[in-house]
This record gives structure tokens, C-alpha cells and sequence, in this order.
């Protein structure tokens, strides 16, 4: 299998997981963001563009903030809000944000994804 | 306290974070206003800028979570930590290792106590200073007695010195207060008879002698007026 096509599985397999958790209370939703598409599933579609942004910025400021400081590659960016928090990290080429409720474990989170 | 004071007591704060937490290894503090208020010696101005600017720009599109708390960034060689610490917010460069919770403890602990005993400091008025009154003078009646006497009182010349130096300005007018409760407020010239200076005497006419109901030979006591 070509590295290409195990990367294809590997995103596959998050999205089903994704999918899995989405479900959950707690979980508000995720925003999955590949070179040529990208998956959005939220509770409250209304808010589709600023959770965009509000991913995207984070992406970005988050790597500029770890080369001010030298911490090396980005493992993961943690936003925190009033009573919402969003998980972003990038895997396999791909940028996550998961959106939850603060008091969520993302830690814990991370590991049933096999994110960590 | 002035502004210098104020970041003083918080950079010796982030000392002893520092002290405390040795896995943080650069530490600063900005204001809601995007000000610096304070920060370590390692971290200079411009990474400080930076950092700011990077928050502000998360801040700015964070409305729709609520405003933006606190902003973690985990990297493979170490962390940084921004988070609201009592309307500002505290930036923290840590090792890779550094336990996260605890930090946020200890931070919350130390720069929320100072911050509090800082507010405390600066509300409390300073008791105004208590005007400090000329020392009064018990002082032997003399009497003065004749047509020409006038209504004013005759003391020493070095006692009036002494009072001048004391208020910074020269005593006209000085208050006489006797044993018996009864006092009045008299003009005050030197002493004209060389005979009598010296002796800790005061020449008060016959009239206000009355009005005081004090003898010659008898004890008053003479303080400026208004003292």
C-alpha cells in the first residue's frame, strides 16, 4: 500500500471516529481540513464561518508563536473560551479542530481518537 | 503606587514563579489594553510585541466561544501558556514536561494575591499628617499699665523667633490663656524694656489682664494664634 493511500485510510478512519464522537453532549463538533477538501459537522451550522476562522487563526498563530519561542513542531493548539474550548492539531496533513464544552478531558479525547 | 512600583511587585512575582516552577523559562505579563505591565529579564520587548499581537489576533475572532481565556500552544521542545489572570493576562514559556495544571495553580495563586494586595495598597488613603502647632510657653505675667499702653501683649524677642522659624512666617497676633479656662487672642510685640527681657515674661495690659482675671507674678500660657 502506497504511503499516499495509507494516509488516505488513516483520515478515514479519524473521520469515522469523528463521526463516532460527534454525537456525544459535550461534543459541539470538528472542522477536518485537507489540502483539496475539507469536513465540517457542527451542532449549530449558524456558526460555520467564525468557528472557520476562529480554526484557521489558531492554526496559524499558534506556529508563529512556537517559532518566538522555539518549542519546535506543533503538537497541539488549545482555545479556550468562556465555557467552549476547541482541540487543533494537525494530522497527517490534515488540520483538526474539535469543539467542545471546556470541562471536556481533550486529553483523554485525544487518546480514544488515537490522536496522541 | 505608581505605575513603576506596580511592575516592580510583579516582576518579582514571576521571579518566583520561576523559582518555584523551573520548567517555566520566560514569563510576562500584558494588560487588557495590550500593554506590557511587566515581565522577566530573558524575554525582550519585541518577542513580547509579537506574542501580544498573535493574541490579539485569536482574541479578536474568539467572540464565538465567549472571549478568549486562555490559549495553550504544545510543541515537540516545550509549551506556551497565555491565560486571563484578573483582567490581564499572563504568558508563560515552559518545558515540554512542565505539568500544565500545576502551573496554572501556582500562577493563579501568586499573581492573583499580588495583584489583590497591590488594589489593597493603592484604595487605602494615607492618613493626612497632622499639622504640627508652635509649642505653647507658660510665661509670668508682667503688667503693662498707662494711657499708651495700646492692647497689644510684649513678649521675648527670641521667643518669637523661635515661632517664626517654627511656622516658617512672623507671629502678630498670639492667644493667652490663663489657669482659669479664660483665654483671648492679643497682638504680640518684642519686649521694649532691656530690664525685663530674658526672664520668660509676658507684659499684658491692665484691660486684658482683667479680662483674663490674672495677676502679675501669675502663670499663663502663650501659643501663636491659630496653631
Amino acid at each position: 500500500m502506497s504511503a499516499k493511500n495509507k494516509s488516505k485510510d488513516d483520515i478515514e478512519v479519524l473521520q469515522e471516529k469523528l463521526q463516532s464522537i460527534k454525537g456525544r453532549e459535550e461534543i459541539i463538533g470538528y472542522i477536518l481540513r485537507g489540502p483539496n477538501s475539507a469536513s465540517i459537522d457542527l451542532k449549530d451550522p449558524t456558526r460555520i464561518v467564525d468557528y472557520a476562522i476562529l480554526s484557521a487563526t489558531a492554526f496559524e498563530e499558534g506556529q508563529n508563536i512556537s517559532a518566538m519561542f522555539e518549542i519546535g513542531e506543533v503538537d497541539s493548539i488549545i482555545t479556550e473560551g468562556e465555557d467552549t474550548k476547541i482541540m487543533s492539531m494537525v494530522v497527517n496533513d490534515h488540520c483538526l479542530s474539535i469543539f467542545m464544552e471546556k470541562n471536556v478531558d481533550h486529553d483523554k479525547l485525544c487518546k480514544n481518537l488515537n490522536l496522541t | 503606587m505608581n505605575k513603576d512600583a506596580y511592575a516592580v511587585a510583579l516582576r518579582n512575582a514571576l521571579t518566583e514563579i520561576k523559582n518555584i516552577c523551573p520548567d517555566v523559562s520566560r514569563s510576562f505579563i500584558f494588560g487588557k489594553d495590550r500593554q506590557i505591565v511587566s515581565g522577566d529579564s530573558e524575554t525582550d520587548e519585541e518577542t513580547m510585541e509579537k506574542m501580544i499581537s498573535s493574541f490579539q489576533s485569536v482574541a479578536e475572532k474568539a467572540d464565538t466561544i465567549g472571549s478568549l481565556k486562555a490559549f495553550y500552544v504544545n510543541g515537540k521542545e516545550g509549551k506556551v501558556i497565555l491565560s486571563d489572570v484578573n483582567d490581564m493576562y499572563l504568558a508563560l514559556a515552559a518545558s515540554e514536561n512542565a505539568d500544565t495544571t500545576y502551573l496554572h495553580s501556582i500562577t493563579r495563586v501568586i499573581i492573583v494575591t499580588v495583584l489583590k494586595l497591590l488594589e489593597t495598597i493603592t484604595s487605602t488613603p494615607t492618613p493626612p499628617i497632622p499639622p504640627q502647632s508652635a509649642p505653647s510657653k507658660q510665661l509670668v505675667v508682667d503688667t503693662l499699665s498707662g494711657f499708651f499702653v495700646g492692647d497689644s501683649v510684649q513678649i521675648d524677642t527670641e521667643l518669637l523667633e523661635e515661632w517664626a522659624r517654627f511656622l516658617r512666617e512672623s507671629v502678630s497676633e498670639v492667644e493667652v490663656e490663663a489657669f482659669g479656662g479664660e483665654a483671648t487672642l492679643c497682638k504680640v510685640k518684642e519686649i521694649n524694656d532691656s530690664k525685663l527681657k530674658g526672664k520668660g515674661m509676658i507684659r499684658i495690659p491692665e484691660k486684658i489682664c482683667k479680662t483674663l482675671e490674672v495677676k502679675k507674678g501669675e502663670l499663663v500660657t502663650v501659643k501663636p494664634a491659630s496653631t
